[in-house]
């Protein structure tokens, strides 16, 4: 496998640069040959060009051999040429003086006899890309199109495009535009037909933003006589101009239903072609034409089912890849029709762990009645898999499953199998993998639990057994807990074992779980007071006097909600339980149908639709109707802010479990460590998260009357106030500088640096939303709040604003990201602060900013 | 639209080196070893567009594969901070694409794909030293095959008539005749003509056309020993030497039992539709004509059962290999591999038939070869756990491997191949070999 690192004698083979000293050396030797028309001169020139343009391949700068390259490159040999073409067009534009002494033998060898030179060195006179060529570049370029040989048409065609972006004026000035359009529809060479129009959607697409006639140009491209034009003649062009083809094809929008059928049925069998990118852009067109057509649509999905399952297990694992995320977007849009195809999505043991990890979704997502069974019988064989990764995957899938309501005993007997099985790894204490396996195993089971309060009997045997030590994951641990609490009633050392967990409060690091240890003890006392009252009064005093903000509000506000009346606060704590019907989903519908309308492109991939992760410039030059996110209205710094934003959010996509999602339903906070969940049912939830909210902002002059109230609580919890009064860190009334400054560059590095520290929705008042029709509006009612806008843009009805703000008296920024769509008056903020623990009161001051815009 | 590619070589370590360094510092972490030791280089760089993509984004790349692990190596499509990347892994050759907007993926690494089988093709291998060796050539190959960012050509007939391979003929015409340039003088006729895949003008003495069916069986069978899955997957390969523009039909006995077809751009869809009957104009020389899949097959030719029984920290390990064969055929080159739980300590195998060799990322391959006629292989021994271990929890999965020369397991059969338009003689050769694919047997 591995090459020895030296081959000494293999002196053309680049593995062993030399540098400088080679580079002079090469020189002289160039320039003893330049002139020599000695018989085996071509041969040397051969070696030493070989040798030149190894070099350069490695990277070693030779571009200071460009004069004895030229004066070396006057030869017949077509290779010398091509070696000689390849040096020249890496090097000309450093060169741009010296590029001129090429050009004249270029232009000599556009003319020649040959159609390949005649191409070879035009191609190479348009890849020089020094702009004060140009001049030089149309005589040929003219010529070339008019050439009666193809290649050096469809040479010439391309070379159109590179002289267009060298320089725009001089391609419109020689009206090569026109010539390509004439081309197109007359050329008999299909490669021809499909450069000029690659050529001409990328000429006319540049140029339209600029001119209304080229604009107008473009539109042309997808009407009726043009796109016809090209369908009929489909089978003739190779595999990639088809694809090209098809992609415009896609953007063209039929009169008449019958227009649809006859396009569909002349574009049938390249459902059958061997070139996979082939069948996915025929793929497209089927979904895009028939998007208004119910029931044909359907049938589109049956039709083009068969073509994609082929490809996926026909090619190479990377093109496989691409495939099943294809397949991906169809089956979550309409699981039903893959439903008896589950067994294509079974993994083989060794496909590369992102494709199984698709293959696991979508297994999840084609369960129903019929195949439940097997389908988990499967995912439970992928579970005592070698790969620990994917076993916990297809534990989780399974557990989905399992909340999608189909053959519910079976799963959850299988789950509980799994956690005796598990049960016994952690009494051995072996692997920490295995305790991973388990933890996952927990989180599942609360899952259910919430979802199937029947079953909780059986659980609760089961889970007693596994001892609170043995679980390292804080995941895990708080679901563990949550369920101790939960059911504490069933379980007889439940106090006792949360009483140890409060003891050791110090050494739990996760606010996470230390929020499900204040509930879990809460809702333990009000079912087993006597035993608990100890346990309960050290977590609420441990919990004031924490440090992370959430965890000291909740433990206040559960202590002012004892205060006020026990019987309240057991219904806001203890609610009668409902089963959670559904889990929210991670991902809206309207991103998802935005995902399908970029079909066969890389937002599939990405599973995001592109302006989430594409800047505008690089939006694609085959991009027709962008109507979402123009984001330059202001300044640059937005749109290069985005690439920032989309590396963390892929972040946040891989740590996606499935508990985090359905977290994120509980306090709109994005999984991040900040999430204050709750498990108390739908209703108290809210309202609890709302006193919470309520209580923390109030805090301040609260505190003042606390002292005077707090009377029996106090003694039965064996409180001592005075700790939990003197730890609460008032919020201190958060003022800005209304004069701060942040340059884009620093924006979008803090940006791309800080964690999220916040984020949430909210409510827009209907007159700020229409305040918002006026530009800039926002802009300056923010100002006048001292929250500075950086950048902004989009348009309606969704709109995207990056604000910065810093702290009076200190240099601690906060950065914004506000995102409104106007249509339905929702509104959400990111925050970053270089102070976390004072978001959220700069959050709040940002709603009640926003929330006075359009009524001043 | 494609704005670069590069040849990246990453064939794995400085063997001497890295090994010794490993048993000497243990300590020292895998990564930054990786770091130190990974062979890699930029081995080609292929600008496209105007805008010149910077060679760091390889430096990028490789930093990112070394943090990412594995899985990471292996995902075809990365988004970079400044471009978005496409990567074929091949050999220890990493083709990777950079872009910067908006295409179809699944264009870009098809054309990767299709790059490094034509290089395969050419160099008659694929890796870091021919490539190296050839690099003009694969210049001059990537010149044709793409422009501007767009796929031009990728047809092999007709690259190879632009280009030369460097075969050793081409060596010792060149040696004798004094040319030596590799590229022909002539552009070829296809470029011109309507059938884009041949050349108008072929002549031959002999005229004679091959057909190959070749499949592989995937199949997988449950810890129960239940047959999950089998199906076959085939391919149809034609060699043909035919004189003039030739049109071929050709037929199947049982074409019902056929599955998702794919054709090459040559066949002619409606016969197809009609009575299934593949007409078309061959390329010329060897191509893939169509491939199949053929579902639900009922049995394997070959059975595998494996045994695990673990108590007291130890794991008896028993698998049987024989032969179900029905088609008379022998069963050849017959390997079982299977990779050992990582708490395995350590693994004491024997089998009564072939070889057995445990390497030591814990790959146990068993070498059966051959199944004899008088007794059934199989492999037994026992396995040691960690320590603390009790019994194993996790179960390895058995990849089979199997050869069987003519016979098609699918049970598909070619009916006749006729020849229309040209009215030669022609000599017809048919052959079948199936070989075992994802073939998985869980215990």
């Amino acid at each position: 496998m591995a090459p020895p690192p030296a081959h000494p004698q293999r002196s053309p083979s680049p593995s062993q640069p030399s540098g400088k000293s080679e580079v002079t050396d090469l020189r002289s030797q160039l320039r003893q040959l330049a002139g020599s028309r000695a018989p085996g001169a071509d041969d040397a020139k051969r070696d030493l060009f070989k040798k030149v343009i190894s070099n350069m391949t490695i990277g070693i700068d030779v571009s200071s051999l460009f004069g004895e390259m030229v004066m070396c490159s006057a030869t017949s040999d077509i290779v010398l040429k091509k070696m000689c073409y390849l040096y020249v067009g890496n090097y000309a534009k450093v060169n741009p003086d010296l590029a001129l002494l090429t050009i004249n033998f270029l232009q000599r060898d556009c003319k020649d006899d040959d159609p390949m030179i005649r191409g070879l060195a035009l191609r190479s006179l348009c890849s020089l890309r020094v702009a004060n060529l140009v001049e030089y570049l149309v005589g040929p370029l003219g010529s070339g199109l008019k050439d009666n040989n193809s290649y050096v048409r469809t040479v010439a065609v391309i070379g159109v495009v590179k002289l267009y972006h060298i320089s725009a004026s001089t391609c419109l000035d020689a009206d090569f535009p026109a010539t390509l359009k004439h081309l197109m529809l007359n050329d008999p060479d299909t490669q021809v037909v499909a450069n000029c129009l690659s050529a001409l959607q990328e000429i006319w697409t540049l140029e339209s933003t600029s001119s209304e006639e080229a604009a107008k140009e473009r539109e042309t491209l997808v009407s009726k006589p043009v796109i016809y034009y090209l369908l009929n003649r489909i089978k003739e062009f190779s595999e990639w101009a088809q694809c090209l083809v098809l992609e415009l094809v896609a953007k063209y929008i039929p009169s008449d239903n019958s227009e649809i059928f006859d396009i569909m049925n002349l574009l049938e069998d390249r459902l059958q072609h061997a070139n996979g990118a082939v069948v996915l852009a025929t793929s497209k067109v089927f979904l895009h034409l028939t998007l208004s057509m119910a029931d044909v649509h359907q049938q589109v999905y049956e039709r083009i089912k068969a073509p994609l399952l082929t490809q996926v297990s026909a090619g190479s694992p990377e093109q496989s890849y691409a495939v099943l995320s294809h397949l991906h977007l169809l089956v979550m849009r309409a699981p039903y029709i893959f439903s008896s195809d589950y067994k294509h999505f079974y993994c083989q043991y060794n496909e590369p762990s992102y494709v199984k990890k698709l293959k696991l979704e979508m297994l999840t997502a084609v369960a129903n009645e019929s195949n439940t069974y097997d389908i988990v019988t499967e995912l439970c064989e992928y579970a005592a898999n070698v790969d620990i990764p994917i076993a916990r995957e297809s534990i989780r899938a399974v557990g989905k499953i399992a909340l999608q309501q189909y053959d519910v005993n079976a799963i959850v007997d299988r789950l509980l199998q799994f956690l005796e099985m598990e049960k016994d790894y952690v009494t051995c204490e072996a692997l920490t993998n295995t305790k991973l396996e388990s933890s996952s195993m927990q989180v599942l089971v609360k899952d259910l639990l919430r979802k199937y309060p029947q079953w909780s009997q059986d659980c609760i045997a089961v889970v007693g057994n596994i001892s609170s030590k043995n679980v390292q994951e804080p995941k895990a641990k708080a679901a563990l807990i949550w369920m101790l609490g939960e059911y504490s009633q069933d379980m007889p050392d439940a106090p006792y074992v949360l009483e140890s967990l409060v003891e050791n409060w110090d050494e739990e690091h996760s606010a996470e779980v230390r929020l499900h240890l204040l509930t879990a003890v809460m809702k333990c006392f009000f079912k087993r007071a006597p035993e608990t009252q100890k346990a309960l009064g050290a977590a609420l005093a441990a919990g004031l006097a924490d440090f992370h903000q959430d965890v000291h509000d909740r433990a206040l506000f559960y202590y002012r909600l004892l205060q006020y009346k026990v019987s309240v606060a057991e219904s806001v704590v203890n609610p009668p339980k409902q089963a959670v019907s559904v889990f929210a989903d991670s991902q809206s519908s309207e991103i998802k149908d935005r995902i399908f309308d970029e079909f066969n492109s890389l937002s599939v991939i990405y599973q995001k639709p592109s302006y989430m992760f594409t800047d505008k410039e690089h939006r694609g030059t085959l991009e027709f109707s962008d109507e979402l996110a123009n984001l330059s209205i202001n300044a640059e710094a937005g749109d290069s802010a985005v690439p920032a934003q989309r590396v963390e959010a892929n972040d946040n996509d891989l740590l996606l479990s499935i508990t985090e999602k359905e977290e994120g339903r509980d306090a709109a906070s994005n999984g991040s460590a900040y999430s204050a969940p709750s498990y108390d049912g739908a209703s108290a939830t809210s309202a609890a998260s709302q006193s919470l909210a309520d209580l923390a902002f109030s805090s301040t002059s609260g505190s003042g009357q606390a002292p005077a109230s707090s009377f029996a609580i106090d003694d039965l919890l064996g409180l001592d106030f005075s700790v939990g009064a003197a730890a609460t860190p008032s919020p201190p009334p958060l003022s800005l500088n209304p004069k701060a400054v942040l340059d884009p560059g620093t924006f979008q590095q803090k940006w791309r640096q800080l964690p999220l520290s916040l984020s949430e929705d909210f409510s827009l008042s209907p007159q700020g939303v229409a305040a918002l029709a006026t530009s800039n509006a926002l802009l300056r009612h923010m100002q006048s709040h001292s929250i500075h806008c950086i950048a902004s843009g989009g348009q309606s009805p969704n709109f995207k604003f990056f604000f910065f703000a810093q702290k009076a008296e200190s240099a601690s920024i906060y950065l914004v990201e506000l995102l409104i769509n106007s249509s339905s008056a929702k509104s959400q903020i990111k925050i970053k602060a270089d102070d976390q623990s004072t978001s959220q009161a700069f959050s709040t001051l940002f709603q009640s900013a926003l929330s006075k815009f359009g009524t001043a | 639209m494609l704005q670069c590619i590069f040849l990246l070589s990453d064939s794995g370590y400085y063997s001497v080196s890295y090994y010794q360094f490993v048993t000497f510092f243990r300590i020292i972490e895998p990564m930054v070893l990786d770091l130190w030791f990974r062979h890699r280089e930029v081995m080609l760089e292929k600008q496209l567009t105007g805008h010149r993509v910077d060679r760091s984004i390889c430096g990028w790349f490789w930093d990112q594969s070394i943090s990412q692990g594995d899985s990471f190596k292996q995902l075809p499509v990365i988004a970079s901070p400044t471009h978005y990347l496409f990567q074929v892994f091949r050999e220890g050759i990493t083709f990777l694409a950079c872009t910067q907007v908006e295409m179809p993926p699944l264009m870009a690494i098809e054309f990767l794909c299709r790059v490094a089988d034509v290089l395969n093709d050419y160099l008659g291998g694929l890796n870091e030293d021919l490539i190296k060796d050839n690099f003009i050539i694969v210049y001059e190959l990537l010149d044709e095959m793409i422009d501007n960012g767009f796929p031009l050509t990728t047809e092999l007939n007709i690259l190879q008539e632009m280009i030369a391979p460097p075969n050793i003929v081409s060596k010792v015409l060149s040696v004798v005749t004094g040319t030596s340039s590799n590229v022909s003088d002539t552009l070829p006729g296809a470029t011109s003509s309507c059938v884009p895949w041949r050349t108008a003008d072929t002549k031959y003495a002999q005229n004679e056309v091959y057909v190959d069916l070749v499949e592989e069986m995937d199949a997988t069978i449950n810890r129960d020993g239940a047959l999950m899955k089998c199906e076959v997957y085939g391919e149809v390969q034609v060699n043909s030497h035919i004189t003039g523009l030739p049109d071929l039909t050709l037929s199947f006995t049982n074409p019902s039992i056929l599955d998702q077809v794919r054709f090459h751009p040559c066949v002619r869809f409606r016969p197809w539709e009609s009575h299934q009957i593949l007409s078309f104009v061959p390329p010329d020389g060897q191509f893939k004509l169509m491939s199949y899949r053929v579902r639900k097959l009922k049995s394997t030719p070959i059975y595998v059962k494996p045994q695990l029984t673990s108590d007291g920290g130890t794991c008896r390990l028993n698998v049987m290999v024989g032969s179900r064969n029905d088609h008379g055929k022998t069963i050849d080159s017959v390997t079982v591999q299977f990779q050992l739980p990582s708490c395995i300590l350590s693994a004491d195998l024997t089998s009564n038939h072939g070889t057995v060799s445990i390497l030591a990322d814990k790959t146990c391959t068993w070498n059966i070869g051959r199944i004899p006629k008088d007794k059934a292989p199989s492999m037994s021994g026992t396995m040691v756990l960690e320590t603390g271990l009790e019994r194993l929890h996790v179960f390895p999965t058995f990849r089979v491997g199997f050869k069987m020369m003519g016979v098609a397991l699918s049970g598909l059969q070619i009916d006749k191949l006729d020849l229309k338009t040209v009215p030669y003689r022609f000599y017809k050769g048919f052959r079948a070999v199936t070989r075992a694919g994802e073939f998985e047997v869980r215990s």
